[in-house]
């Protein structure tokens, strides 16, 4: 058993409003796109009718951009810090691939040490960095230049934003599983969407190399 | 039984496939599109226009037009019938892209013969109604211009000035928003149903068929041309005189299902009867077109002369509102007439045009009308094209 006693602030204040933001955001503009795209009457019906809700899908677009872009320039450290680490890709974290962090029953081996991101978050923060990019570079052309762009390129932007939705949704899904009910590493959640600390002890053996590089602060 | 016409359901259908993009309304020249983005949209068929240009810009095809491509099988396939055919200056530039041919192919020879391979009687040509409207038009150009002048016994011609009337879109949109602007309309048939009456008259008896008998059908660039052959008074015949237009995506399509090699086919010419055609009549399907075949005739007309350089290249271009002036000698007045022309290419741009003849302000003494951007060879019957950018 470990001697490891105490907490450590894993997420800061912002990171968490943004967090809390985007998850918000991502629920409203995933619904919304769903009911567009399936023409579920009854998604748009939740918002007062298709215009509303379109009207709904394009202003939480709007926070969804603006709100990680006034992050980033609040945080830029905080955020290159992040990119550094979501980038770097050492023996380790192939070693964790290899064994899916031991969250695949029949796949043993030992799990090796992990950065403050396990080799699963990193890519599924390269996952949402490129995704929300896409999202964005397309849903607002969508919206803005409607009346002028080519109607080939109109159809190519639908058709990349439907796929990179159908591909972030079922990213977040299994993102909200892992980080919300897999009791290996549901603690994750108070972490991120409350006080943002977590378990010195939990760090210590989920984010070994990151937690050796933090200082301990006496209170 | 239902007493709903052409006018109550129009030509152009929003299907359920459409994904509210509201690139439509964009395009759409009268504001006939409703919805808003988000919204899955619908057409308003009093001020629709039947242009069909919300059709071929729809980034998901979701947008129709009513077809008639099973009554002309049916009617090929009845040898009781007499099944002629006429297609528009347009259509043989754009028919080729459907068959994997390079964009502005002239497959005037090869669309004769397929046509001819389909079963059609006949193959004429709307080039041959396209140069009687331009004797029509030009005439009448020059009776409004005598008028003017004072020339005795031209009192009772219509006022100056002219407005081309061969596009069916815009003359819906005159009809519906401008009424007062009527008189100013030339009083010529477009040239598809110029060709329907001679070829229910004329060519009938020619041929010694009755034209009860007598199928006509038209290929055009356009989806509006379906809702002109509809119109009441297009019967001139005593039959209807076009019984049915089909477009250029349309005749693709039905010479594809009938397995015929197109890109090999030799090419054939038009039929003579009524088929044959000067180049005066080709350029019909450009914007512009009308108005420098409009101003050949009246120049030969009004100056005796024969000329030299037939290109008046003042009236060409892309640009939504063209004007120049051309001298045209008159030799019976001795005197020379600047004749100011002005060349609207879209609808939506026509409104000053419009008003400034109204208020009496315009300087203009014939003015080309056509709906679509550049002229028929981008109607809303025309191939759907794919450019991303």
């Amino acid at each position: 058993m470990s001697e490891i006693n105490g907490k450590v602030l894993k997420h800061g204040e912002q990171t968490r409003t943004m967090h809390w933001m985007h998850m918000i955001t991502f629920i409203l503009l995933a619904l919304t796109g769903i009911g567009f795209y399936f023409d579920i009457g009854f998604i748009g019906g939740i918002f007062g009718g298709e215009a509303n809700a379109s009207l709904v899908h394009r202003w939480a677009g709007v926070v969804f951009t603006v709100g990680p872009a006034l992050y980033i320039l609040l945080n830029f450290e905080r955020f290159a810090r992040f990119m550094d680490t979501i980038a770097t890709f050492t023996k380790d974290d192939f070693g964790w691939l290899k064994t899916m962090g031991g969250y695949i029953p029949f796949l043993k081996g030992d799990v090796p040490p992990q950065d403050k991101y396990n080799a699963g978050q990193k890519m599924l923060g390269h996952l949402i960095i490129i995704g929300c990019l896409l999202m964005i570079l397309t849903g607002f052309p969508m919206w803005l230049w409607r009346g002028v762009l080519p109607a080939a390129f109109l159809a190519f932007c639908y058709n990349i934003h439907f796929w990179v939705a159908v591909i972030l949704i079922l990213a977040i899904a299994g993102h909200f599983f892992l980080a919300a009910i897999h009791p290996k590493s549901r603690v994750e959640f108070a972490s991120m969407m409350m006080d943002g600390y977590i378990d010195a002890e939990i760090s210590a053996h989920h984010n070994e190399k990151w937690f050796n590089s933090l200082q301990e602060v006496k209170e | 039984m239902s007493t709903a016409t052409l006018a109550d359901t129009g030509i152009i259908q929003i299907t359920k496939a459409c994904k509210a993009c509201d690139h439509c309304t964009s395009v759409c020249p009268t504001g006939a599109v409703k919805g808003l983005l988000g919204q899955k949209h619908s057409i308003d068929y009093k001020t629709c226009i039947n242009c069909g240009q919300c059709l071929i810009n729809c980034p998901f095809g979701a947008i129709i037009d009513t077809s008639s491509v099973e009554q002309v099988k049916q009617a090929l396939n009845d040898s009781g019938k007499t099944v002629i055919v006429q297609e528009a200056p347009a259509v043989r530039v754009a028919l080729g892209e459907e068959f994997g041919m390079p964009v502005g192919t002239n497959v005037k020879g090869k669309m004769h013969a397929a046509l001819r391979k389909l079963g059609f009687d006949k193959v004429y040509d709307t080039e041959f109604a396209a140069d009687l409207t331009i004797m029509e038009e030009g005439t009448e150009l020059i009776h409004r211009v005598f008028k003017l002048a004072g020339v005795a016994g031209y009192e009772d011609r219509g006022p100056l000035p002219q407005f081309t009337s061969c596009c069916p879109a815009w003359i819906k949109y005159a009809e519906d928003k401008y009424p007062a602007i009527l008189p100013h309309l030339s009083s010529a048939k477009s040239p598809q149903q110029m060709f329907g009456a001679i070829a229910k008259t004329y060519a009938a008896n020619k041929q010694g068929v009755n034209p009860a008998d007598m199928v006509s059908v038209s290929v055009m660039p356009c989806t509006a041309k379906k809702y002109e052959c509809d119109r009441p008074e297009m019967k001139a015949s005593g039959f209807q005189d076009v019984d049915y237009v089909i477009t250029t995506r349309e005749l693709a399509t039905i010479i594809k299902d009938a397995g015929i090699d197109f890109v090999n086919l030799p090419d054939e010419e038009a039929d003579k009867l009524i088929g044959t055609s000067t180049g005066a009549a080709t350029i019909f399907g450009v914007t512009g077109g009308v108005m420098e075949a409009a101003l050949r005739t009246a120049y030969e007309i009004l100056s005796g002369e024969s000329l030299n350089k037939v290109e008046f290249t003042a009236v060409r271009g892309m640009q939504p509102v063209r004007e120049a002036t051309v001298e045209i000698p008159i030799k019976d007045l001795g005197i020379n007439l600047p004749v100011n022309v002005c060349i609207v290419t879209g609808t939506k741009y026509v409104d000053k045009v419009i008003e400034d003849v109204l208020a009496g302000r315009s300087k203009y003494h014939f003015i080309e009308v056509m709906n679509c951007p550049g002229g028929c060879i981008n109607g809303g019957g025309q191939p759907i094209r794919h450019e991303m950018y």
